[in-house]
């Protein structure tokens, strides 16, 4: 236990950087206008300002509570974002099923222990499903493989 | 028309065969969802949706329902056999049910859950047929003031009553709000924080926010950590073994009528729902007990109550959402979204625009709800060898679903990349212990309330006190002020306790 809530504290650091962001930069790019005649900026000022003091009230109360620190895992959240990245990248230039299997390959990662046949059996099993429900079934327009060269 | 030709209307669209198949589908696919700990329904909900823009309206939005009512039918699988909750409102069956499997009572407390989420649906169902047009004619007569103080009221209820810090949850909804602001500003063309993307003027993709926010996130806090069952002895769930006793007949069905009877109150309310529904008629069986000691040791009235509370909060929360067009919780939010991709409106006049859609959905659910029961006990054997699935292969799997999932809705590589973007979001905001649900209602209710707070003010010419004068308003507002109040008041009690303990 630590003497105080860090969690909060974070959070509510994050709120009240989150809220002034928003708050000036539309103050600085969007005109604001009157009550009876609103402009773009009128709404995004209001709510950050609201976040700002919500912000504000959540590290207050942190500041006299008792917390933990938050923990964060590195490793998975990485792991996952390259998997999803990889079929971004991948999906218009090669197709749909080379983007599937990067994605099962790299999102297995995360796992931690390393099953070959397991990881191949996957990869089969789903290329057959999403070809079965995504274009046999659903008739979507995505190619399955593309040659980019 | 009245209620008789309105029946038989629904009963012409929901027997439709695409629609029956596609119910069919989404109760199935609920009921899986419902089972396999570690995949939430709004993941489920999330995941579909993209299916649904090729459908019709009314197929598409009863097949999602049928994944939200359908999870509350195979909840309660894994809380009864192995003490896992597939879904948080299933959490309290955890206490009574898992004792019962222990006795060698598994079958008989899946057996008569259905039936008490049956009854519980039954009635749900009722009781929207009867109220959601009612309270649509009444919000006919709604000016932009009325519907800016409900949805003031519905956000602040959703997001700090339900469970954990009100300043978490409201500042969630900001954050959605925020998120809902990119894109093109409605009344100016303004383009706003799209910061030089073109693809974010037609605002953010609510597939993408949705699916990182719940699918993705889920995920990085699951891997590695979802226990597998391990099916060390396969329960007796055998048809002999599933016949109740007398007793338990006997016992069940007072807290059954109690639950329905709470689950049907509380999913009106927004950010109540169906966890606290589960959570109250729990609390409520063992007060009125005669003999409360039994409870948490395997007495029936303990699964009985909160599974039917749960399936009839899951009906009537529909009320809100058809009826006004203001959904209590995000996977109602996540159905109106689906009503917007098609270009209809939600709001009162829903159900007298659309009599085919409201009714068809509502007759959709008892067909639904008599498959769930015919599907859920023969399919209870195949159910538990589903829980023994690793989440080792489920993931890589519900990943790639994700990833096609949100690039089929416009082809856009870019609105992949942005599930990265809210997963990493999503995940952070978990970690910190900020309820993420209210994100996604913030998102979908902020855009409306901008235009009628707008519209309000530009009728009135900037006098904000059209929001008290009009007296529907007023009155919302009014008691949005007592709720605030409550809030504060418990918040500062809590923080005085902790300071005194």
């Amino acid at each position: 236990m630590l003497s105080r809530n860090v969690k909060d504290l974070i959070s509510g650091g994050l709120l009240l950087i989150f809220g002034a962001s928003v708050t000036l930069y539309a103050l600085a790019n969007y005109p604001v206008g009157t009550p009876g005649r609103m402009g773009p900026g009128m709404f995004p000022v209001m709510v950050g300002c609201l976040t700002i003091a919500l912000g504000l009230a959540l590290t207050v109360y942190a500041w006299f509570q008792s917390g933990e620190m938050p923990k964060f895992r590195i490793l998975t959240p990485v792991v996952l974002s390259l998997a999803v990245a990889a079929f971004a990248l991948l999906i218009r230039p090669l197709g749909l099923i080379p983007a599937v299997v990067a994605t099962i390959v790299i999102s297995s990662i995360a796992e931690h222990d390393f099953r070959p046949v397991s990881l191949v059996g996957l990869c089969v099993v789903l290329s057959i499903l999403v070809w079965l429900i995504f274009k046999v079934g659903l008739g979507l327009p995505i190619s399955l493989f593309n040659w980019p060269f | 028309m009245d209620i008789f030709s309105n029946v038989t209307l629904g009963l012409e669209v929901a027997l439709e065969p695409t629609n029956l198949l596609y119910c069919f589908l989404g109760v199935f696919l609920g009921m899986l969802v419902g089972v396999v700990p570690g995949v939430g329904v709004l993941s489920a909900i999330a995941l579909l949706f993209p299916l649904t823009f090729a459908l019709e309206p009314t197929t598409a939005l009863i097949m999602l329902a049928g994944i939200w009512y359908g999870t509350g039918y195979g909840g309660r699988t894994a809380s009864i056999l192995l003490n896992i909750p597939g879904s948080p409102a299933n959490a309290i069956t955890c206490l009574d049910g898992y004792p019962m499997a222990q006795q060698g009572r598994a079958g008989v407390a899946l057996f008569m859950t259905t039936m008490a989420s049956f009854i519980g649906g039954c009635i749900g169902i009722v009781v929207l047929m009867f109220f959601a047009p009612v309270i649509a004619t009444y919000a006919l007569s709604f000016g932009s003031a009325e519907y800016f103080s409900l949805m003031l009221l519905g956000l602040i209820a959703a997001s700090s009553v339900s469970e954990g810090s009100a300043i978490k949850g409201l500042a969630m909804v900001m954050v959605g709000i925020i998120l809902g602001m990119v894109g093109a500003d409605m009344y100016t063309g303004t383009p706003r924080f799209v910061f030089g993307h073109m693809e974010l003027m037609d605002h953010i993709s609510l597939t993408a926010l949705a699916m990182g926010l719940f699918g993705v996130s889920e995920m990085i806090a699951s891997v590695r950590n979802v226990s597998v069952a391990s099916a060390k002895k396969a329960p007796d769930v055998s048809f002999k073994a599933m016949k109740p006793t007398t007793d338990d007949v006997r016992r069940s069905w007072l807290p059954v009528l109690r639950g329905s009877s709470i689950g049907t109150f509380f999913g009106t309310l927004p950010g109540t729902g169906v966890s606290v529904a589960s959570f109250m008629a729990y609390a409520i069986e063992k007060r009125v007990a005669k003999e409360p000691s039994r409870f948490g040791k395997g007495a029936i009235e303990g699964i009985m109550a909160p599974e039917s509370a749960d399936n009839a909060a899951e009906q009537t929360s529909f009320i809100p959402t058809l009826g006004l067009g203001i959904p209590g919780s995000a996977s109602m939010a996540l159905m109106l979204g689906a009503l917007m991709v098609h270009g209809i409106a939600p709001g009162p006049s829903l159900i007298n625009d659309q009599p085919q859609l409201f009714w068809g959905l509502v007759m959709s659910f008892w067909i639904g709800n008599v498959i769930l029961v015919f599907l859920n006990v023969p399919l209870i054997g195949l159910w538990v060898r589903m829980l023994t699935i690793p989440y080792r292969l489920l993931y890589p799997a519900v990943l790639v679903f994700i990833c096609i999932g949100v690039y089929s809705v416009n082809n856009s590589a870019f609105e992949v990349s942005l599930v990265i973007l809210f997963g990493l979001l999503g995940y952070t905001l978990r970690v910190l212990d900020f309820p993420i649900a209210p994100v996604l209602l913030g998102f979908v209710l902020g855009p409306l309330m901008e235009e009628h707070f707008r519209r309000a003010l530009l009728i009135s010419r900037g006098d904000f006190m059209t929001f008290v004068e009009r007296p529907i308003s007023g009155a919302v507002l009014a008691i949005t002020v007592l709720v605030l109040g409550w809030l504060l008041l418990s918040a500062t009690r809590k923080a005085l306790q902790a300071r005194a303990a």
